[in-house]
């Protein structure tokens, strides 16, 4: 070996190894992240953009929640800031993302992100830093199963993390008594999302249907990049099995080619139950414009509608706000967008546990008021339900009531029977 | 001991930088840093085939994905030492990248570059198919994260032994027979160069360390591996910061990952533009700059400064 090599070697080794040996000094805050005396950072991921970018209007909603919700002197004085990131319902993009927000923008908490795999993606990170990771915008099973002892999906327990909306296995539960009720010896098809998120569904559907799960004839997966074409594919394969009961478990896109391509197939009109998050009136217009034959799909929801009762006081109070404050979704909004609700319900649900965790709030007094709510005054939720949290109930919301479409493809959503548990 | 100094020295200031540098950053800029450190071991690896071989790959992720998830399945099933998955994941790539070497023996120019782009695409479908084993498109937790300063450290001391790995390769025998085949490959093997050998080297290696940046990369997402990690746009920022490195020298590869790790986050906080779309507009519009200004990239720069300082 030439001396000169030697010597390099050695020097970078001899420099590497002191970078190694050297610890970090560890930067101790003592001050609450994000929060001063005249302003709250909270921050989230959204789809602004991508496959279901359709769901962009909860954030747009939150931001017009809290911008009237400043104007009246935000929460003990403290304007709330909301920092939103487009992720592209990507958890590859959602991870680098909250890392931003945490490390960077130095976020109070992570309210209302958006999507289970981009939540599971974030959520080890998350409770590894004692960071809230609250409302999130999905109802898997996870978020509240996981609170305080390891579960199936998680070695660790996740007590930072924790959902808002009634859990999808408790709604799948609810769809399977459905047809157990009104489809003897059904033939049941389903169409769900491959990954966590339909996966959840369809556990909760299978153990609803208990016994009678042989009664599925077809489960088809899809990814939620695939196109509407490949997705008419798998609705295909259900006709093709003779399903007479078709469960669409599945995002906005898809569900919405799943919709058109039933209603093109000749001769085929399944019972339909289509799941809540898809269920969103402007959803199901678009399906309808696409051929979607929509009478009698049955679905649940929590919310009430601009549409269907434009005389409930939550909605008249979101109508002025959303006009005030985001006046671009007006029209959206007279069309019964509940997602625009959606949003509404969460940043409510962030204020009143914000202003429950103390005139100085902590990461930890913040999350401690999120696991103690009790409340029936949500004004975005269906009148009567129960925004509720305590050690033993770890889901915000349990309640849902059963809706069916008519009127065609500019019909809406009738609300039928009584409130539900959905819950454990 | 002359001719070398200016590397020397250069090599001491930048090892130097390097090593203070996470003491004064900030814990957010210092993954920054770690994400840079991570594509020079990529783009040194590319480079190592397309500057010295001349054999185009805009497959790169693939192998990066091979990387990646053999760090997070190892992690997960075994928890194995994420070190040792990180020797694995250089194996593991080696052997994958001969295999690849292989096919493109018979492939050259835009067709070896399009072989290899079906690889970039095929790749990450693989795990959308066996989703029990490789997680689907939800993806494979590793079972362990590890902290900014962990991430940063092991990223650059990764560079630095593949650097001088590079470096050992490149200067020897088997570097001159890597650059006669870029040269002319009849005249290569008139002068008695195995082809088949040292072009599949090349790929292996290459492969490797593609492999080695792709492990380091996935504990760069909180040790999390999923398919739209390595989409295509990964291999086509490799092979970008190859180009503005300078294809054929190992000097310009710091500025090719400085640039392909930091332009896209500098360029979302430009006002104006901002988000992700406008990214995009940057980073494109900062590649067509460099590719019109300085063809040869920041390799061919040196090289005419060095030129008009000898003048």
């Amino acid at each position: 070996m030439p001396r000169n090599r030697r010597t390099l070697v050695a020097l970078i080794c001899a420099v590497l190894a002191t970078a190694a040996v050297t610890s970090a000094a560890a930067a101790s805050k003592t001050s609450t992240p994000g929060v001063t005396k005249h302003q709250i950072v909270i921050g989230g991921t959204f789809p602004f953009s991508g496959p279901i970018s359709l769901y962009k209007t909860i954030p747009l909603a939150e931001e017009a929640y809290y911008k009237y919700l400043n104007a009246r002197g935000g929460v003990f004085h403290r304007m709330i800031k909301d920092i939103q990131l487009d992720d592209q319902y990507d958890p590859a993009k959602t991870v680098p993302e909250v890392k931003q927000l945490v490390e960077k923008d130095h976020v109070f908490a992570i309210v209302g992100s958006l999507g289970t795999a981009p939540g599971l993606a974030t959520w080890g990170y998350l409770n590894q830093h004692k960071v809230p990771q609250t409302l999130l915008a999905t109802g898997d099973a996870y978020w509240g199963a996981c609170a305080k002892h390891a579960c199936p999906a998680s070695k660790t327990a996740k007590p930072w993390t924790i959902g808002w909306q009634p859990d999808y296995p408790g709604e799948a539960r609810l769809y399977a008594k459905y047809i157990l009720q009104h489809k003897k010896n059904a033939k049941i098809g389903i169409l769900y999302q491959d990954d966590a998120y339909g996966k959840n569904y369809l556990a909760g559907l299978k153990s609803g249907l208990g016994s009678h799960a042989n009664e599925i004839v077809d489960a088809e997966p899809y990814a939620f990049t695939d196109s509407a074409q490949v997705v008419g594919a798998h609705v295909g394969s259900i006709a093709a099995h003779g399903a007479d009961t078709f469960v669409i478990l599945a995002t906005p896109g898809a569900s919405i080619a799943a919709l058109a391509t039933e209603g093109h197939i000749p001769g085929w009109h399944p019972l339909t139950i289509l799941n809540n998050v898809s269920a969103v009136r402007t959803f199901m217009l678009a399906a309808g414009q696409n051929g979607a034959n929509l009478n009698g799909v049955i679905s649940t929801t929590y919310q009430p509608s601009e549409s269907a009762q434009p005389n409930n006081a939550g909605i008249k109070l979101a109508k002025r706000i959303i006009h005030k404050y985001a006046p671009a979704l007006d029209s959206d909004f007279a069309l019964g967008d509940t997602t625009l609700i959606y949003g509404m319900g969460t940043a409510w649900t962030f204020a009143y546990a914000l202003q429950h965790a103390g005139k100085n709030p902590t990461r930890a007094s913040f999350m401690h008021a999120m696991r103690s709510m009790n409340t029936k005054k949500n004004p975005f939720v269906w009148p009567g339900m129960v925004v509720k949290t305590s050690k033993t109930r770890t889901f915000p919301m349990e309640q849902l009531i059963f809706i069916k479409w008519s009127g065609g493809a500019g019909g809406d959503w009738q609300t039928f029977g009584k409130v539900l548990n959905s819950g454990h | 001991m002359r001719r070398h100094l200016p590397a020397l020295v250069s090599l001491i200031v930048v090892a130097g930088v390097l090593s203070v540098l996470p003491f004064t950053l900030s814990s957010y800029n210092v993954a920054l840093a770690a994400q840079v450190g991570i594509l020079f071991i990529a783009v040194l690896g590319l480079n190592i085939l397309t500057g010295y071989t001349g054999q185009i790959s805009i497959g790169h992720g693939a192998f990066m994905a091979i990387g990646g998830y053999t760090t997070a399945v190892m992690s997960r099933d075994h928890n194995t030492n994420l070190v040792v998955t990180m020797l694995m994941a250089f194996a593991i790539c080696f052997a994958v990248g001969l295999l690849v070497g292989l096919p493109a023996l018979r492939l050259s120019g835009v067709y070896l570059a399009l072989a290899t782009f079906a690889l970039a695409v095929s790749v990450p479908q693989i795990p959308l198919q066996y989703s029990t084993f490789l997680g689907g498109s939800g993806g494979v937790q590793s079972s362990r994260t590890v902290s900014n300063l962990w991430l940063y450290t092991a990223a650059w001391t990764c560079s630095a032994i593949l650097f001088v790995l590079a470096w050992l390769i490149l200067r020897g025998r088997i570097g001159r027979a890597f650059r006669a085949v870029r040269d002319s490959e009849i005249a290569a093997v008139a002068s008695g160069v195995e082809l088949p050998v040292y072009k599949t080297l090349a790929f292996g290696i290459s492969a490797a360390y593609a492999g080695v940046a792709g492990s380091l990369f996935v504990l760069a997402t909180n040790g999390f591996a999923q398919p739209t990690e390595f989409d295509v746009f990964l291999s086509l920022q490799i092979l970008i910061g190859a180009a503005v490195a300078g294809l054929g020298s190992l000097w310009g590869v710091l500025v090719g990952a400085a640039f392909v790790g930091l332009l896209p986050q500098v360029s979302t906080s430009v006002p104006l533009i901002g988000a992700e779309h406008g990214r995009d507009v940057v980073f494109g519009a900062a590649v067509i700059l460099i590719m019109l200004l300085l063809p040869g990239g920041f390799a061919g720069l040196l090289a005419r400064l060095r030129r008009l300082a000898r003048a």
